[in-house]
């Protein structure tokens, strides 16, 4: 580095003209830390928690080791303070007119910008990322994030009726996401009445500084309280009573683990999980721009991740000369200059890294380095691997910052098969000028987030979020608020886990009488949704048709003649209700400081499983099919054990209207069908409505593909109630979200 | 229209060096490019000696033009006094700079005015190039054959290097094979000249034009390819920078030629001349940042550079200011430039005093104490 040097004189400079240091100081930085003693607890209720007889670990600037605080770590009781805390607050918050809360959510924003300089110092020292990414991306972000969240809980009362907010929220965050992603959740959460506690890794005081700005706004002091403590509070946190909702953002594994300690646990469980990131360079690409959306995904602080780089053999030699040739001009150096690409990530990602490359290289890959970057640790300069045999562990493995690896393509086609085979789904970008090709990529893609020749661009206003093991947790955007609302009138969740249940042997009392997976045809993703409508409304006549026939099934079955009737009907109405809305998905939104539009799409989600319930039998298999047919998914169903026959019967007109393979019903044992299902991999989603203990099998077994559950925890619904058998919930739970950046200009 | 297919008696004898396929299938991305443009300015700075040593060679790149219909024989002479003397013997003094006989990369002058140039450059006895505008700047609407004639005319009067100006009318109709002859036959009447041609980017319509107008104007043989002629409603920027500096690397790489860049137009600040000179750096490389590749056309940049170098910290330590700094005991990294004082010093410093005078204050009344402050 160029301060362990003598200072070369302006001379020296004049022939080298070479870049100097350009040090940020962080002077404001630590006078915050010395009004804290140097001493850093909990932020819980407004006040500095400090417990005596704690553990506490050191929190050290990651470059020069220099201590900076001690931070002292949670145990379970402070972690029951602060969920008491915001369960008090949650009273008078979620009480307040949603103006008030907006009023509030600005005061925050602004006290942000009053601040903003000690913010992206402290941010800057602690985690060793490069300044100029926080200032310029980081905190004014934060403050858009609060403003677009204000403007949310103004208008809540008027768009978002019939929904209340769920509770007291528990984010878990691991030490790879900055406060940023705290963020992205505690604005939407706040915004729609709920209270929040964060558990943050030791040694992160940026979180700990933004609850006390909040704290010293005065009027709300427990709606966020921050704890620091290790990843192993994060099931006491979930478990503690009058937790509604658990988002966790982290390692894949890490969140794998989660989901099943918290399997029959009171709390909904969020994932937002991996920070990989996938690139895709098309020979009708601009090159030079790609291989400035490689550096801006990999080789600028901006992401946590890796990347993964897609490249077409037609222009691959020209792509890796102009990539190698961009790398060596990347700066690294201390987070706190001003004039660095890349700081450091700690000592942590240093090895993740090391160890991924050190694993690539002995699999045959070609490892290529470059940048002025330090040598020693915790710095690892930007690295480029390729030719990584196709069926080396590495090619599976997640990709870790700052590592691209990069693997050709010979079409399109193949490209997004490459690219939707990989287990993660979190975000990608397509690079090509030829707007067909890559609208058609953009559609294709299994993943939360696509920008078209852009990569990296986000807006509070865009929803962010994946799919398959990149978790289902949403934020930003009408998705991430509906994270944090339930329907009016919902019950508390409460923990309903039993101790008996043997994972291992649940549904396996009776002998397999299935084949391992049902046959599955092909979904109608490339139907519209008008032809989705009409196949709907053509099944409601069907089964009009059928009235008599079913009337008197559900009659023989106990069910009293106006109420078979009153079924009947509705389950019609209901067709037609879902028929009409596959019309309307998806819509336009209209960024600040972009060009050009993002589509918020609302795709299927594949093959979607669901186990109906007994209650009900016509009505609630109907509604639930309905649901998932107009949103284009593939079905597997399996009807209610106790009266299957009239589902059975609608079969018949289903085999001669719809397409093969689209709807799939099985019969047989529900626990054992519910074991094959939840542990498929290649169910996309399982929707569980029966006992409690199959709820919490459903909810321990999705965590090998980690597919997005919806569980009734044992408790029968009232299907035929509007909010239920129609609501908005169903609707939100049929499709996945996907956002599609277009930028455009000439 | 006039082409120059109208009149074949002008067309080149010599070989062809034209390949349309570099430029047919190129297309670029301008939401791309224009993020690129502003990350790169937030990207880099430099600080304190570097800050004065780029300054100071941004002075070597400049050509220091004037180009209005005033011009008359002193007001040449004093630009060419100022192209001798850029920054005052005192400054380069104290940087220790005074003995590298720093002088602007050339003066830039109307065809009219090379004369005079050439005189006062002589008796100034110094060599640095003059060099011309030419071929009907700035709109390049005239006939081929007085657009040549104008080359001649400025080399005979001693310029030795030529701005021309490329006809619009060529790129905007696409084609590209009659504007590579043109400029061809701009490069033979150059002779030993060198020829730096304005592509007029402002008026080019798309930044793939630009890219397409750039490789045919180095594969005609020009020695630099210039932004602007500084007299269009859009001048120097750097998206077009981008795009032509991407486009000169690709050039280098396909046949081995280093063209020069001359950004013009527009470049006032001396701030700007930093963010050009790390552009440049970026894209290419060190080895373009030689007045032989590089040059910034400007007439007023010069001025705000030596105000800069002024106030440079380095300079004014030494010069005038040194008794300031003790006497209000601002640590010395705090003061940025001459124009801060205490008050309006990041509000880190005041913070720290302000808890260390006050240690029984507690966080948030210190924050509302700096609020009424």
């Amino acid at each position: 580095m160029a301060a362990t040097r003598t200072k070369p004189s302006a001379r020296e400079i004049f022939t080298t003209l070479e870049y100097g240091p350009v040090p940020e100081s962080h002077a404001c930085a630590l006078a915050w830390l010395d009004t804290q003693d140097r001493h850093l607890g909990h932020y819980v209720n407004g006040k500095w928690l400090k417990p005596e007889h704690r553990n506490s670990v050191p929190c050290q600037d990651p470059i020069t080791g220099e201590r900076l605080a001690i931070c002292l770590q949670a145990q379970a009781e402070d972690v029951v303070a602060a969920v008491e805390a915001a369960g008090t607050a949650f009273e008078n918050w979620s009480g307040l007119p949603g103006a008030s809360r907006a009023q509030h959510l600005l005061r925050l924003a602004k006290m942000i910008q009053k601040h903003q300089r000690l913010l992206w110092t402290l941010e800057s020292l602690v985690t060793g990322r490069a300044v100029r990414e926080v200032r310029d991306g980081d905190v004014p972000l934060a403050q858009q994030l609060l403003q677009y969240h204000a403007v949310q809980a103004y208008t809540q009362e008027e768009v978002l009726a019939g929904w209340e907010p769920m509770g007291v929220i528990g984010l878990i965050l691991s030490p790879t996401f900055s406060f940023l992603e705290m963020m992205w959740r505690i604005c939407p959460a706040l915004a729609v009445g709920c209270t929040v506690v964060v558990l943050v890794p030791p040694a992160s005081p940026t979180p700990l500084l933004l609850a006390q700005l909040a704290g010293e706004l005065g009027s709300f002091p427990g709606i966020l309280n921050v704890i620091s403590g290790p990843a192993s509070l994060g099931p006491v946190l979930a478990s503690q009573p009058g937790v509604q909702k658990v988002t966790f953002c982290g390692a894949i594994e890490e969140g794998r683990a989660l989901r099943r300690t918290l399997a029959g646990k009171g709390a909904e469980l969020g994932l937002a999980l991996g920070a990989e990131s996938l690139l895709m360079l098309t020979e009708a690409a601009d090159v030079d721009s790609a291989v400035e959306g490689v550096v801006d995904a990999a080789w600028s602080d901006r992401s946590a991740g890796g990347l993964r780089l897609l490249i077409q053999e037609s222009v691959w030699d020209e792509t890796m000369r102009r990539l190698q040739e961009r790398m060596a001009r990347l700066r690294g150096g201390r987070g706190l200059d001003g004039a660095v690409d890349m700081g450091a990530r700690g000592a942590a990602a240093h090895d993740l890294a090391q160890r991924y490359v050190r694993e690539a290289r002995s699999q045959g890959a070609q490892v290529f380095q470059a940048g002025a970057v330090p040598s020693d640790s915790p710095f690892f300069p930007p690295t480029l691997v390729s030719d990584l045999p196709p069926a080396s562990p590495c090619t599976q493995a997640e990709v870790p910052w700052p590592v691209v690896v990069a693997s050709p393509f010979r079409t399109a086609k193949e490209a997004l098969a490459v690219a939707n085979g990989t287990p993660r789904g979190a975000s990608a970008s397509v690079w090509s000028e030829r707007l067909g090709q890559a609208l058609e990529l953009g559609y294709g893609l299994r993943v939360g987030t696509v920008w078209i020749n852009a990569h990296g661009l986000r807006n509070a206003e865009v929803p962010t979020g994946g799919c398959k093991e990149s978790g289902s947790s949403w934020s930003g955007g009408p998705d991430g608020l509906y994270e944090y609302l339930r329907p009016s009138g919902t019950p508390a969740r409460l923990s309903y886990f039993s101790e008996n249940l043997n994972y291992g042997t649940f549904g396996l009392a009776v002998p397999s009488t299935l084949p391992a997976g049902p046959e599955i045809g092909p979904s109608w993703v490339g139907q519209s949704p008008g032809a989705r409508a009409t196949l709907l409304w053509a099944l409601a006549t069907a089964l009009e048709r059928r009235e008599a026939a079913l009337t008197s099934r559900l009659e023989r079955h106990g069910t009293e003649l106006k109420d078979a009737k009153v079924e009947v009907e509705l389950s019609a109405r209901q067709l037609r209700a879902w028929g009409a809305r596959a019309q309307a998905q998806g819509h336009v939104l209209q960024v600040a400081g972009l060009k050009g539009p993002v589509l918020r799409l609302r795709e299927p989600l594949g093959v979607l499983a669901i186990v109906c319930p007994d209650e009900w039998p016509l009505l609630a298999f109907v509604s639930l099919l309905a649901a998932a047919l107009a949103h284009g998914n593939t079905v597997v169903l399996v009807p209610s054990g106790a009266c299957p026959i009239p589902a059975l019967e609608l079969c018949q007109d289903m085999a001669a209207l719809l397409p093969a393979g689209l709807v799939n019903v099985v019969t047989g044992d529900r626990d054992h069908l519910t074991r094959c299902l939840a542990l498929h991999q290649d169910v996309q989603a399982l929707w569980y409505f029966g006992s409690a203990q199959g709820s919490q099998f459903v909810e321990w077994a999705s965590a090998g593909n980690l597919k997005p559950v919806w569980v009734n925890r044992g408790c029968p619904w009232a299907w035929d109630q509007e909010a239920k058998g129609a609501g908005r919930e169903l609707g939100l739970r049929a499709a996945r979200t996907k956002a599609l950046w277009l930028p455009m200009g000439d | 229209m006039p082409s120059v297919l109208a009149e074949p008696s002008l067309l080149p004898a010599f070989s062809k060096a034209l390949d349309l396929s570099w430029i047919s299938k190129m297309q670029v991305n301008q939401p791309a490019v224009l993020r690129r443009a502003q990350q790169i300015q937030a990207r880099r700075t430099v600080k304190k000696e570097w800050q004065a040593a780029w300054l100071l060679k941004a002075v070597t790149f400049i050509d220091l033009t004037t180009l209005s219909g005033d011009d008359t024989s002193s007001n040449i002479q004093r630009l060419c006094y100022k192209a001798k003397y850029p920054i005052r013997e005192d400054l380069l003094k104290t940087l220790n700079m005074h003995d590298k006989g720093l002088t602007t990369a050339a003066v830039c002058v109307y065809p009219a005015r090379v004369c005079d140039a050439v005189r006062a450059l002589k008796a100034a006895g110094c060599t640095i190039p003059v060099a011309s505008v030419a071929t009907g700047f700035p709109a390049g609407q005239t006939h081929l054959k007085t657009r040549l004639e104008e080359i001649r005319l400025a080399v005979e009067d001693g310029a030795t290097e030529i701005d021309v100006v490329i006809n619009r009318t060529l790129v905007l109709t696409g084609q590209w094979e009659a504007l590579y002859d043109e400029i061809r036959q701009f490069r033979k009447a150059c002779g030993e000249a060198h020829l730096k041609t304005i592509l007029a980017t402002g008026e080019l319509g798309s930044l793939t034009n630009v890219y397409k107008a750039s490789m045919i104007a180095m594969m005609a043989g020009s020695d630099f390819i210039k932004t602007s002629t500084g007299k269009e409603t859009v001048n120097a920027t750097f998206p077009v920078a981008i795009v032509m500096l991407r486009a000169i690397r690709d050039f280098f790489w396909k046949t081995g030629n280093k063209v020069g860049f001359k950004p013009a137009g527009g470049i006032r600040s001396a701030k700007d001349s930093l963010a050009w000179l790390s552009l440049v750096k970026e894209e290419l490389g060190d080895e373009w940042l030689t007045p032989d590749l590089f040059r910034i056309g400007a007439s007023t940049l010069l001025s705000d550079i030596e105000r800069q170098v002024c106030n440079n910290p380095l300079s004014w330590d030494k010069l005038t200011s040194v008794f300031l700094r003790k006497k209000r005991k601002i640590p010395y990294w705090a003061m940025r430039t001459r124009e801060k004082t205490s008050s309006d010093l990041p509000h880190c410093t005041q913070t720290s005093a302000f808890i260390q005078a006050n240690p029984h204050l507690k966080w948030a009344d210190w924050t509302r104490e700096r609020e009424c402050a």
